[in-house]
C-alpha cells in the first residue's frame, strides 16, 4: 500500500504543495493584518470569514480529489495501469483513502492553528464569553465528523465502482453513478439510521445557552453506526474493484 | 507442452451485442500466437478479459490454472492498445514504477531495451510521439520476465522503423518457457513472427491451426489467407 501511496502522491504533488500553500499564504497575510496595531478587534471577524471561507474551499477541494482519485482510474485510460498491477481491490482503494486521510489531517492542523490564532487575538472577555458558549463533546464530534466524511466518500467511490460493474462505457455513467448514491443515501437514512438512531435527524448547535449537539447524545453510537458502514462500504468497494468491475 | 492459457465457452456481451461468443483458445509454454481479425472482431476484448480488465459473461478462462485475478497479474504482462501511462510520468518514472510493483520487472533490460529503441529517460510521457510511445508500452511490457505476455495490436500507428524494432525485441523476449499472444489486424509485419493462429471475426472463432501447416495446406501465406476471409 505504501509503494502505491508514493505513486498517488507523485501524481498530484504540485497541486497538494499549491492547495496547502494558498492556505497557509492567505492565513498569513490575514493574519499580518490582524496582528497590526492599528486593526481595530472589530474586524478580527471579518479575517476569521475570510480565512474560514479559504479553508473550507480547500476542504471542498479534497473531497473532490478524494472522488476523482478513483473515478480517473475507473473511467480514463490510467485504469489499464492501475488494475493490471498485481495488488488486491483493497490495497489500490486503501492507498488513495490513504492520501485522503493525510490530506485531512493537514488540512486540520493548518486550520485548527491558524483558528486557534485568530482566536488568541479576540479580546479576553470575548473569548471567554465563546468558551461558554461552545462546549463540544471534542472526541465524539471528532471522531463522528471523520467517520462521516470517509462514509461520504466510500459511498461515491461504491457508486462509481458498480456503476463501473454495470456498464463497461462511459455513456449514462454519471447519471447512473449519481441515481445509485442518492438511492444509498435514501436506503441508509430510512433502514439503517433511522431505526437506531433517530436522535441525527435533529443536529443542531445553540449559541447563546450550552451547545447541544443532538445526534451526539446518542454520543459513540453515531460513530459505531458510522464505523461499520465506513467498512461495509470499502469491504463491497474493494470486492467490486478486484473481482467485478469491466474496465 | 504445458497449456498456460485456456478458455473455454468465452463469451462477453456488451448489452445485446456478443463481442465473444463460445470461444476456446488453449495457449501452450515456448509459443507465439496470434489472435488475427478485423477491428471489432474481439480480439482486444479476449485479451482485456486474460488480463482481468473485463469479466466473462459467460464461460471460463484460466491462467496458469488460476482465473484471472492478483496472481495471474503477476505472470501476466500486458501491453494495451491505449496510452495509459500516467501523464505526470517521465520515461524514467515508468521504469520505477513499473520496477516497485512487478516483481519479475527486470531494470537493467528496460534500460538496454531503451537503447534500442532510442528512448530517452528524462522525456515525458506526454511528449512522446506515437512510434515513441508504442516502443516505450512494449519496453515496459517484455522486461518484465512474465509467463505470458498479452500484446494488443502492438504496431498499430507505429512507423515502420519502430515496427522492425519491436519486432525485434518480441523476438528477443522469446524463450521456452514464455507463451506470447498479439493481436493484431497488420498480418504482413507480424506473420514470420506466428507459430500459431486464430482467425476472430464477431467474436467467433472461424479458422484456427498451426501457421506454418496453414500456409502450406492452403498454399498462402497468413497474411494473403487473412485477406481471403475477411
Amino acid at each position: 500500500m505504501i509503494t502505491l501511496l508514493k505513486y498517488e502522491i507523485y501524481r498530484r504533488w504540485r497541486w497538494l504543495v499549491l492547495r496547502y500553500a494558498a492556505l497557509i499564504i492567505i492565513g498569513a497575510i490575514l493574519l499580518n493584518r490582524v496582528s497590526s496595531p492599528t486593526y481595530q478587534y472589530e474586524f478580527i471577524g471579518e479575517s476569521i470569514g475570510k480565512f474560514a471561507l479559504t479553508s473550507l474551499i480547500i476542504f471542498i477541494i479534497i473531497i473532490v480529489e478524494g472522488i476523482n482519485m478513483l473515478k480517473e482510474d475507473l473511467f480514463e485510460e490510467s485504469g489499464y495501469l492501475t488494475f493490471t498491477i498485481p495488488k488486491k481491490g483493497r490495497t489500490i482503494l486503501a492507498s488513495k483513502l490513504a492520501l485522503l486521510l493525510l490530506q485531512l489531517i493537514l488540512w486540520t492542523v493548518i486550520t485548527i492553528g491558524f483558528g486557534s490564532i485568530f482566536f488568541s487575538k479576540l479580546p479576553y472577555p470575548e473569548i471567554i464569553q465563546i468558551k461558554t458558549q461552545i462546549n463540544f463533546y471534542f472526541f465524539p464530534t471528532v471522531l463522528f465528523i471523520l467517520t462521516a466524511f470517509f462514509n461520504f466518500v466510500l459511498m461515491i467511490h461504491f457508486s462509481l465502482t458498480l456503476t463501473k460493474t454495470l456498464l463497461v462505457n462511459k455513456r449514462y455513467s454519471g447519471i447512473l453513478s449519481i441515481g445509485i448514491f442518492f438511492f444509498l443515501v435514501y436506503l441508509i437514512e430510512k433502514l439503517y439510521y433511522g431505526p437506531f438512531l433517530n436522535q441525527i435527524k435533529h443536529i443542531s448547535i445553540e449559541i447563546g445557552s450550552r451547545s447541544n449537539i443532538d445526534l451526539l447524545s446518542g454520543g459513540y453510537t453515531a460513530v459505531f453506526l458510522n464505523i461499520i458502514l465506513t467498512a461495509i462500504f470499502f469491504t463491497a468497494t474493494a470486492y467490486l474493484l478486484e473481482k467485478k468491475i469491466n474496465i | 507442452m504445458e497449456q498456460i492459457l485456456k478458455s473455454s465457452q468465452l463469451s462477453k456481451y456488451f448489452y445485446q451485442k456478443k463481442a465473444l461468443d463460445k470461444v476456446d483458445i488453449n495457449i501452450e509454454e515456448g509459443k507465439i500466437y496470434g489472435i488475427l481479425g478485423p477491428n471489432g472482431g474481439g480480439k482486444s476484448t479476449f485479451l482485456k478479459i486474460a488480463a482481468g480488465l473485463l469479466k466473462p459473461s459467460q464461460g471460463e478462462i484460466t491462467i496458469d490454472n488460476k482465473k484471472p485475478g492478483v496472481y495471474t497479474k503477476s505472470i501476466v504482462s500486458y501491453l494495451p492498445e491505449t496510452n495509459y501511462l500516467y501523464k505526470w510520468m517521465k520515461i524514467k518514472d515508468t521504469l520505477n514504477f513499473f520496477n516497485d510493483l512487478y516483481a519479475d520487472f527486470d531494470v537493467e533490460r528496460a534500460r538496454e531495451s531503451l537503447k534500442f529503441m532510442e528512448l530517452e529517460e528524462e522525456e515525458k510521457v506526454t511528449s512522446l510521439s506515437k512510434g515513441m510511445m508504442g516502443r516505450l508500452k512494449l519496453t515496459l511490457a517484455l522486461s518484465r520476465k512474465s509467463k505470458v505476455y498479452l500484446l494488443d495490436e502492438p504496431l498499430n500507428g507505429i512507423d515502420p522503423i519502430s515496427r522492425e524494432k519491436i519486432i525485434t525485441s518480441i523476438l528477443d523476449s522469446y524463450s521456452e518457457r514464455t507463451s506470447i499472444l498479439i493481436c493484431s489486424h497488420l498480418i504482413y509485419y507480424i506473420e514470420k513472427l506466428l507459430d500459431y493462429v486464430f482467425f476472430l471475426s464477431e467474436g467467433r472463432i472461424i479458422l484456427s491451426g498451426d501457421a506454418e501447416e496453414l500456409r502450406n495446406k492452403r498454399g498462402m501465406s497468413i497474411d494473403k489467407l487473412f485477406q481471403e476471409v475477411f
